[in-house]
């Protein structure tokens, strides 16, 4: 029961937030390509950053036993990246987000959206044992963060990377806002 | 024989696991205790044999043992050290040809072995690098933070945005949106709770992946991606999407935003015309992209970048790279000559 109300309630956060972010438009998700709109940019590196933070204090301590760190499949990741991007930049949309439109009664999530997402992960998996192991070869670190593959402190690498963030939101803040 | 399998089942029952494992990983317990935590990791030990067969989740597939027992002996039981002693086994899944294949391994295999002693290091791993190296790394971070903080002083004057009068509870829940700074903090303390307590990044994608095992099981019997790699289910994924579709209801529901529309509201009409059938057709085309580049990518937006931008791995980085190298063409392509919408 609590493996259905730990997503459910964690869900129920991330729709909340998409929402109210307002990255249920497709002209905010577009023009982010167009960089006319950094909403999303905005939403997302604070979300890095606050998570970031948060997760390694939670490994410090002691709260949680281990961080949890996706594969760096370089040649894949980057790949992945583009095909993805040019999805995104077509239909204003990124799964998580088509599920917040289909909340907020978009009928095109629910007709063309959640449709293609399902019919994407048929094609995938369909596709994945004749590309993975391809693109997999190249460039495979494994699971390694930033902090292990410079063999540095985490918490000077998200000092660092902080600080990025920050200059990095200061300079786009000033892109106008055209959607909504 | 049956003394044999008599043995197994009474170390089974004496090692069963507890029926409900607190929020356990999706990732195989192999990958969680190997590669995740670091115990004897051999993804990233430069393997030729491990770095093929590395591209998903597979440890289980040629090694055997049990993927999901979170109790180290019971993982381990039945488990092959050398695949090769047993292909029919290890891997007749994926190949057809295994007895060949296994032939041409085994003498270069049976070297390898030779040639290994003891647990293959871990390169990147605090613990074995070089400490001169660790220093450097640690010295050139702390310079640039310094820098970096001279700039932000420089910036000091941009730094704090035009703060919004006091609002109360009732008006923050109504509110039609929420700064965008507001929000993607409230979502890092998820992404926070989902990785640190329950152990999961908070992916989006993944649910599809799971519901479209539903017909591709059935439908691609020789396929080893839906026999052995993603089998259907109703799991976390999914309920973490049933969420988010509730969160997102909630959210729009309490600031009258909430309605059925066929259309976005801006900028799509005028530039691709009033017409249903080329939004869904451009919907369609676009979400099936979307999650066929999370699937090769290994998360989406939330589940690669957000989670994983979180706990600073590269993979983050490079996807959200090839995000705008991939976004910026394809949206100057939708929009040339039209910078007027």
């Amino acid at each position: 029961m609590l493996e259905i109300i730990k997503p459910l309630a964690l869900g129920l956060g991330f729709g909340w937030m998409l929402q109210k972010a307002g990255l249920t438009h497709y002209a905010r998700i577009v023009n982010i390509y167009r960089l006319r709109d950094m909403t999303v940019m905005q939403f997302m590196l604070v979300a890095l950053l606050v998570g970031g933070i948060l997760v390694q204090a939670g490994v410090d301590l002691g709260l949680s036993s281990a961080l949890v760190v996706p594969a760096t499949l370089l040649l894949a990741n980057f790949v992945g990246g583009v095909v993805f991007g040019v999805g995104m930049a077509t239909a204003g949309y990124c799964p998580g987000t088509i599920v917040a439109e289909a909340g907020e009664g978009r009928l095109d999530a629910w007709i063309g959206g959640l449709s293609g997402l399902f019919v994407g992960a048929i094609i995938f998996g369909l596709l994945q044992p004749v590309i993975m192991p391809v693109l997999a070869r190249i460039g495979s670190l494994g699971h390694v963060t930033l902090a292990q593959l410079l063999g540095a402190s985490p918490w000077l690498v998200l000092l660092v990377f902080g600080e990025l963030v920050v200059i990095v939101l200061v300079l786009v803040a000033r892109i106008g806002k055209r959607a909504t | 024989m049956r003394v044999v399998l008599l043995a197994a089942l009474a170390v089974g029952f004496a090692t069963a696991r507890p029926a409900a494992a607190q929020c356990p990983a999706n990732a195989s317990s192999c990958i969680t205790c190997h590669e995740t935590r670091g115990a004897r990791p051999v993804l990233q030990a430069g393997q030729i044999w491990h770095d093929d067969h590395g591209f998903g989740d597979l440890c289980a597939s040629c090694h055997g043992g049990d993927r999901e027992a979170v109790d180290a002996d019971a993982a381990h039981l039945g488990m092959r050290s050398n695949p090769l002693d047993d292909p029919s086994a290890s891997c007749a899944g994926c190949h057809d040809d295994y007895a060949a294949r296994a032939d041409r391994y085994r003498p270069f295999l049976a070297r390898a072995e030779q040639d290994r002693s003891g647990p293959p290091p871990r390169p990147t791993s605090p613990a074995s690098a070089a400490t001169t190296t660790t220093s450097i790394a640690n010295v050139v971070l702390a310079v640039a933070a310094v820098v970096l903080a001279f700039v932000l002083y420089l910036l000091r004057e941009r730094l704090v945005p035009a703060r919004a009068g006091h609002r109360s509870l009732r008006a923050w829940l109504t509110a039609k949106s929420w700064s965008p700074y507001l929000a993607g903090a409230g979502l890092g303390l998820i992404v926070a709770i989902s990785e640190g307590v329950c152990g999961r990044p908070l992916f989006a994608s993944g649910a599809f992946d799971k519901l479209a095992a539903y017909v591709g099981k059935p439908l691609f019997p020789s396929s080893q991606y839906y026999q052995y790699l993603v089998s259907p289910g109703f799991t976390w994924p999914v309920w973490l999407m049933v969420g988010v579709l509730g969160g997102s209801f909630l959210s729009s529901r309490l600031s009258h935003e909430a309605r059925l529309r066929w259309l976005p509201d801006t900028q799509w009409v005028p530039r691709f015309g009033p017409s249903r059938t080329l939004r869904f057709a451009l919907a369609f085309f676009g979400a099936a992209l979307v999650q066929i580049g999370a699937g090769i990518a290994g998360g989406c937006t939330s589940g690669l970048a957000i989670s994983g931008g979180a706990v600073l791995a590269p993979a983050a980085f490079v996807f959200m790279a090839g995000m705008f190298a991939g976004g910026i063409p394809t949206a100057l392509l939708w929009y040339r000559g039209r910078r007027d919408v």
